[in-house]
Order: C-alpha cells, then structure tokens, then sequence
C-alpha cells in the first residue's frame, strides 16, 4: 500500500493539502469527487509531474525535489503511464500520431498497437485508423475523442511493455471525458480485461459516476479489487477521501422517476414551440421525438415540464440553445417563446427588452468560462433583474440550498478563481435558477458536480418545475436523465431528414 | 560516549549519510533562496517608484545645497506643472477613451453603425495626424487665445495644454478598453451575464473593466503618464523656438521642457560633451552646470523609472 501526506502550495495559498491519501498497490482506485478539488494535483504529485519552482511540495513531509529524485518515482516513471485528462496537451503538434505512438520506450510494442487501435477505435484499421497515424495533432483535428483514444492506446501498449514489472502504476486522469457512452465501455472493458491478466496499480480519477454502474453491471467479478472513494474539501483547501459505496450511487439511481408533470401539463401554457427544421453554418438540422428516427416534428415545451435533448457530441444542440437564447443568428429559423415570435432577422434588442432573464435564462456548460473569475461570490447575484437580495444573509440562503455546509460569511467575499470547479458550476446553475423565467436552458448541468451536489441540482430543478418553469435540457449524462425523463419528453437532433 | 549507530560506524557510510544530509539541506536553502527572490520581483514595482522618489528626493537635497535659489525655485515649478499637466492628461484621456469606447460599444450592440461608424471614423481621423503635429495645432490654438486676451492665468494654460495632449493620446487609451471588452465578449461569461438579464452596462464597466482590466488600466495610466510628459518635453522645446511674433515659450507656464529649451540649460548640457573629452571639467557638471543637468535628470530619471515600473507591473500580472 502506498499512503501519502501531500501539501501543495502555490505563492499565496494552499491549493490541496490531504494528510492520508492511500493507493492499494496490485488494486483499482477509482477517485470521484468534484471538478478542481484537487484530484489531478494530486496524483501528478505523485507520479512526480509537478513543477517544483513552481509550486511548494512537500509529500510525506519531505520537500519535493527530494521526492523527485527518489529511485521510486524513477520506477513509477518508468513502468507505469499518466493519461492527462485534456488530450490536446498531452499530444505533441509537431509529431504525427504514429510517430507519438512510438515515441521512446513505446517503440519496443509496435507489434501490439494494431491490435489496441483495432479494440479501440472498433473500426476497420485500413480505412479509418491508417489514415489518422499520419495526422499532425491540431486543435481541431483529430477529434477529442479520437485524441482520448490515442492517448489511451499509449497507455496499453505501454502496459503490454512492463508486463511483469514491479510498482506499474497507471493513473488515468478523466480518461472518458472525450468518449461517448459506448468508447468508454469499451475502454473500461478493455482496461478491466489486462488487469484481470496480469494486475498492476491503477488509479483512475474520474467525476462520471455513472461508470460506477457500468463497473457493477459488466465486471462485478472485480468488484473486491475496485476501491471506490470520493475527494471532498469542506472549509478551506483540506481535503478527505472517503470510501464510497458503489450501491449508494445505483440504489439513488434506481429511486429516480421521470419527473412527474404538472397537474395539467398538456394544458398548461406552452413556453416554447422550435419548427422541425432550421439552418445552421449551412447545414440544416432537424428534431425528432421519442427516437433518432423517423419524421421531424416540432419541440413543444408547457409550463412544468423538461425535454431532454440529445444528440452526439458536436452535433449542435449548444448552437440550438444559443440560437433560442439570441445569441447566435442562425440562416433559418421560426420558434415561439414566451408569446414572441422569432425568426433568423429578429433583432437581438427583442431578447434584450423582452426576453433575457424575464422569460429565459440559460445555464452554460463550462461554469469556469461563464462566471467572471475575478468576481466575489456575491457578486455574482447583483444585477439580475427582479431579483433583489438586500442582505448578504439572503445571499446565503440561496447558496445553502445547494452547498452543503453551513457557509461562512467569509465564503461571499470569496474569488470566484478560487473555488473548486464544482463549487463554481454550483454558483454557475444558481444565478440562473433564482430568477424566475419561463424557459430555463440547462447545458450540462451536472458537469464536475459531486454525488451530493448532483442530488441537491435535481432537486432545485424539480422545484422550478413545479413553480411553472419550463425546462430545456443537455446533458451527456444520459444514465441519470434517462430515468428523470420520459421517452415522449426527448427530442433528438439530426442532420438526417429521415 | 556517544552513541553512534551500528550502521554509521563505517567511515564511507557515516561520509555518504553526511553528504546526503548536506545535499537535502543545500537544496532546500537554495529553493528558499530562489522563491524568495523570486517574491522580490513581485515587489519590483513598488521598489523602481521608491527607487524613483528616492533619486528625485536626492537630486532636489543636491540642488537645495548647490543650486541657485531662484533657479532652484524655476526648476521646482517647471516639475510640478509638468507633473499636474500629465495627471490631468491621464484624467482626460481616460475620460474621453471611457466614453468613446462605451459609445462604440453602446450603439455596435444595437445595431446602430452609423454613429458607431462616425465614431470610429473620428478616432481614426485623429489617430492618422501624427501626436507631436496634433499637439503642435493645439498650441497655435492656445497662442490664438493668449493673443486675444481670452486666457491669461496659468492654470487655464495648463488645462488646455492637457486637453490638446490627451486629444492625441486617448486613442490609444480607446484601443485597450476595446480590445479588453473584444476579449470577454469572446467568451460564454459576457453572454452568459446577458442571458440572465444583467445590464451591458454592468457586465462591461464593472465585471469587465473594473473586475478583470483595471490593472491593464493602471499599467496603461503609467504609461500615458510618461507619454504626457515625453510628449510635453518634446513640444515645450520645439515651441522655444516661438509661437508668434508676441509670443513665445515664455508666455507659458514653465515646464521640463520649457526649461531644458532654455539657453542656460542648453549650455549646461552642451557642458557634458565638453566634459567627455575633458575629465578634468567633470565636477564642474555638479555645481557650475546644475539647471540644466537637472533638468535633463528629473526628465530621462523619471521616464526612465517610469518605464520600468510599466514592466514591472506587466511581469508580475502577466499583462
């Protein structure tokens, strides 16, 4: 067992300090727990990754410069892989995939990478794979997910290298976070079957509960391997790993019902009404209910319900949620909100007067680029309309509904830079949801949220529900709103007619 | 006795254990040293303004002990005018830029291009003289006025001065707050803030400009600063020459540059040269030539400390 006492500090504050961090050596651990807490820190600290001009270290009491040149961590380096959770800086722009994949070491597995990209990619190798290898990596090409995948098929090959080794350690940091549903099952599988083989440590962070499910449906065999715990900080940069019950999460999720409609749903007030069919970039999209198939129809919002749109990645349903809220002008167009009409020559003062935080309010996906960082908490509550908090204790009130200590007056004097991602997308979803529109857009609302956050998110959303908000949904995390909503309440987006 | 370990009795482990301790103590004191110089830089800024009024401060002991009182006196007004004209330079300037940009901003957002266009057509018509030729037009103005008896005292003198050197500078004022509101409008934060019914003027002056550029802000008023007073320095000497036949540098409220124009401080500087081929003449620079070494000194120091505090600051905020 490998246990650690880490305090990284930057010039002016403590960024994670946690006293007893274990891994289990030959075991799984999967660390859940909210965006920016400090789950990367800290197993970059421990595999030996972080910078130490740049930040104050010290692991086990030790300054960090001693642990760097420590035989240990030269054997972690040397048998063992990080998978970075941005695939885009882990990759090198000047150096073709193929090359990248052999890159040092990785060069002596080149038998084995066809088969790992084969496993990987489920595609045939001569015409989808091949011609990728010769890609140089830009921003925009090849996707994230195929970058993700890249990445993880170093990761393999890398494994297939220091079979029989001792002190592999393999930490996947956010290793799905570019993958559909379906690329990380098969990554998982994948990841699972080499360990059942030859086993070695693994320390996979990840804040997709929804892989605990998959881990307990598929691969139950290796449950008494498979260490489950959750990184939490409560007041101030200490944090605490708790173990974490897999049946915790798949009993609440089993609990969950489609949301219940308003007494009259069908009859209440219809808040939004998108035509089928609309133009974007010059591509034209088309909605669908119930199924990905079939005739385009158009979305039809009430009063206290939730529409769950999908699509995959990329697809458009951000633009969609942009084009409703004004903010991008799309080729064609005609939907209804609120009793305005609109249409792609709508000028965007109609939003302004009519429209924007009276009648809709919309929640971005990235609550880091959507909140101003340099703001104080409380600030971000100033200046919505019809909303007046003349206390900060009010302000407080609101934020208790959704952070589960009893919060510091200190705690609205706070840097938005500061907070923990999920603290942040928390702040993110609240300014939105103390106004009282009609239509409330949610793009990825339970994006970095830990266990008990998620519960507190759905919660307040039902609430608003049922006070008579309408509700327009996005989410990849479809194993949850899948069961908060009915197949008639989702709406798919295509490009296909038919 | 002492009681030293089994395994330290050995002379080359007990040197090897030694080493190893002295190795880890080295580097640590080392990595202590390097964040504490490290943290010096972060006060680089206040130290090149101590190191600033602290070189003033002596250079004025220096002239108190050594320099004539009446020109001691010239050299004393010359600063603090130049001094109130470029704090009024920056007032103005980031008054006019505040404006012009919000404006732009105000009627580019509601479509309305006309008179964001006539604007920006403005700006650019300014922006196209060159700032000394554009100064240069303001003063004629302001001998016009002094001509005709509409502004007699200083500090009416003075204003104007600053208006005409701010009317030249403020564009570049305009293209920073520009470029910041471009910037943040770019991400979901200024549209996310819209979405949920907060005013533009809100998100721009206050989360924008006050929350995320007031330090581009107060990097930027150094630098108008120094430009004001380059700028100044510049004309001042070129308008020694004369304005009309009535007036002449002398009908203006004495500046840096006014004084430096002057023909004892011209001598003096000239002194230097002579002091280059001849070293023994040297000291004479500190005592017989003191107006115009002054002058020159309070002029290039402070532009000088200006300068590196502007760095200073866009270092250690990553401006």
């Amino acid at each position: 067992m490998m246990r650690y006492q880490i305090h990284i500090r930057s010039f002016d504050r403590t960024l994670v300090a946690i006293d007893d961090f274990q891994l289990d050596a030959g075991e799984i651990t999967v660390l859940l727990g909210e965006s920016g807490i400090g789950k990367t820190l800290i197993a970059q600290a421990i595999f030996g990754l972080l910078d130490a001009h740049e930040f104050d270290i010290s692991i086990n009491g030790k300054p960090y410069r001693t642990y760097l040149h420590s035989g240990f961590v030269r054997r972690l380096q040397r048998n063992g892989f990080f998978v970075f959770q941005e695939p885009s800086t882990h990759l090198n722009p000047l150096m073709t995939l193929q090359e990248q994949l052999n890159e040092g070491p990785l060069a002596k597995a080149a038998n084995r990478q066809e088969e790992i990209l084969r496993i990987l990619w489920q595609q045939p190798y001569e015409t989808h794979i091949r011609p990728l290898l010769k890609v140089y990596p830009k921003p925009f090409r090849p996707s994230g997910g195929e970058k993700q995948r890249i990445l993880l098929a170093m990761a393999f090959k890398k494994l297939a290298l220091t079979a029989g080794s001792a002190n592999r350690l393999f930490v996947f940091d956010e290793p799905t976070g570019s993958l559909d549903n379906a690329y990380r099952n098969i990554f998982l599988r994948e990841l699972l079957r080499q360990y059942a083989q030859n086993p070695f440590t693994i320390l996979l962070i990840t804040h997709d509960y929804s892989m605990i499910s998959q881990i307990e449906k598929r691969h139950s065999a290796l449950l008494p391997k498979i260490h489950f715990k959750e990184l939490r900080r409560f007041k101030g940069p200490k944090a605490q790993v708790f173990n974490f019950k897999a049946n915790e999460y798949t009993t609440w999720l089993k609990k969950q019902r489609a949301a219940a409609k308003g007494k009259h749903a069908a009859n209440t007030q219809t808040v939004l009404t998108v035509e089928p069919e609309f133009k974007v970039f010059g591509k034209t999209f088309f909605l669908k209910q119930g199924a990905a198939t079939g005739k385009p129809v158009p979305l039809v919002l009430h009063r206290q319900e939730l529409i769950y749109l999908k699509a995959p990645s990329g697809m458009g349903k951000t633009t969609l949620a942009k084009i409703i809220a004004g903010l991008q002008r799309p080729q064609y167009i005609r939907f209804k909100l609120a009793g305005f009409s609109f249409s792609e020559t709508t000028d965007q003062n109609v939003w302004r007067k009519h429209i924007w935080g009276k009648k809709l309010a919309m929640v971005f996906q990235h609550a880091d680029e959507a909140l101003n960082l340099q703001a104080r908490v409380r600030d971000i509550f100033k200046g919505l309309p019809n909303v007046k908090f003349r206390n900060d204790r009010q302000i407080s009130d609101v934020l208790q509904e959704v952070f589960e200590w009893d919060l510091p007056q200190a705690f609205l004097q706070q840097k938005v830079a500061y907070l923990s991602g999920g603290q942040k997308q928390r702040l993110n979803l609240l300014r939105a949801l103390v106004l009282h529109p009609d239509l409330i857009i949610l793009d990825e609302p339970l994006n970095g949220l830990d266990f008990a956050s998620i519960g507190k998110v759905l919660d307040i959303i039902r609430r608003k529900m049922a006070a008579g908000s309408g509700i327009l949904l996005i989410s990849h995390n479809e194993e949850i709103f899948e069961r908060l909503v009915s197949e008639e309440n989702c709406y798919y987006l295509t490009d296909k007619a038919t | 006795m002492i009681n030293i370990p089994k395994r330290l009795q050995n002379p080359i482990l007990r040197f090897s254990a030694f080493f190893t301790k002295f190795r880890q103590t080295a580097a640590q004191k080392l990595f202590r040293l390097e964040r504490r110089l490290q943290g010096g830089n972060r006060y680089a800024a206040q130290i090149y303004f101590l190191f600033w009024s602290g070189g003033l401060l002596l250079l004025w002991l220096w002239d108190v002990l050594f320099l004539h009182a009446p020109e001691r006196h010239l050299l004393e007004k010359a600063f603090v005018h130049s001094l109130f004209i470029a704090t009024l330079v920056v007032l103005f300037s980031f008054a006019m830029a505040w404006a012009t940009a919000y404006s732009i901003e105000f009627f580019t957002d509601r479509q309305k291009t006309i008179a964001a266009g006539a604007i920006l057509f403005t700006l650019n018509l300014i922006r196209s003289l060159p700032q000394i030729v554009g100064v240069l037009l303001g003063y004629v103005w302001i001998t016009y006025e002094i001509q005709t008896g509409q502004i007699t005292s200083n500090i009416a003198i003075m204003l104007r001065m600053s208006v005409f050197l701010a009317l030249f500078i403020f564009p570049e004022v305009v293209a920073l707050l520009r470029e910041r509101i471009a910037y943040f409008r770019q991400s979901d934060f200024f549209n996310a803030m819209r979405v949920s019914g907060i005013s533009e003027w809100r998100i721009i002056n206050y989360d924008i400009l006050w929350k995320n550029s007031r330090l581009h802000i107060l990097n930027k008023m150094i630098a108008v600063f120094s430009a004001a007073i380059f700028l100044q320095c510049s004309v001042d000497f070129i308008v020694s020459v004369g304005l009309s036949t009535r007036i002449s540098a002398i009908n203006l409220p004495v500046t840096l540059g006014s004084l430096l124009a002057n023909i004892d401080s011209k001598q003096d500087i000239l002194a230097i040269g002579y002091a280059l081929t001849h070293p023994d003449y040297l000291p004479n620079l500190f005592f017989r030539h003191l107006q115009g070494i002054s002058v020159a000194l309070v002029i290039v120091f402070t532009l000088f400390s200006l300068y590196k505090i502007t760095n200073a600051l866009a270092e250690r905020f990553h401006l």
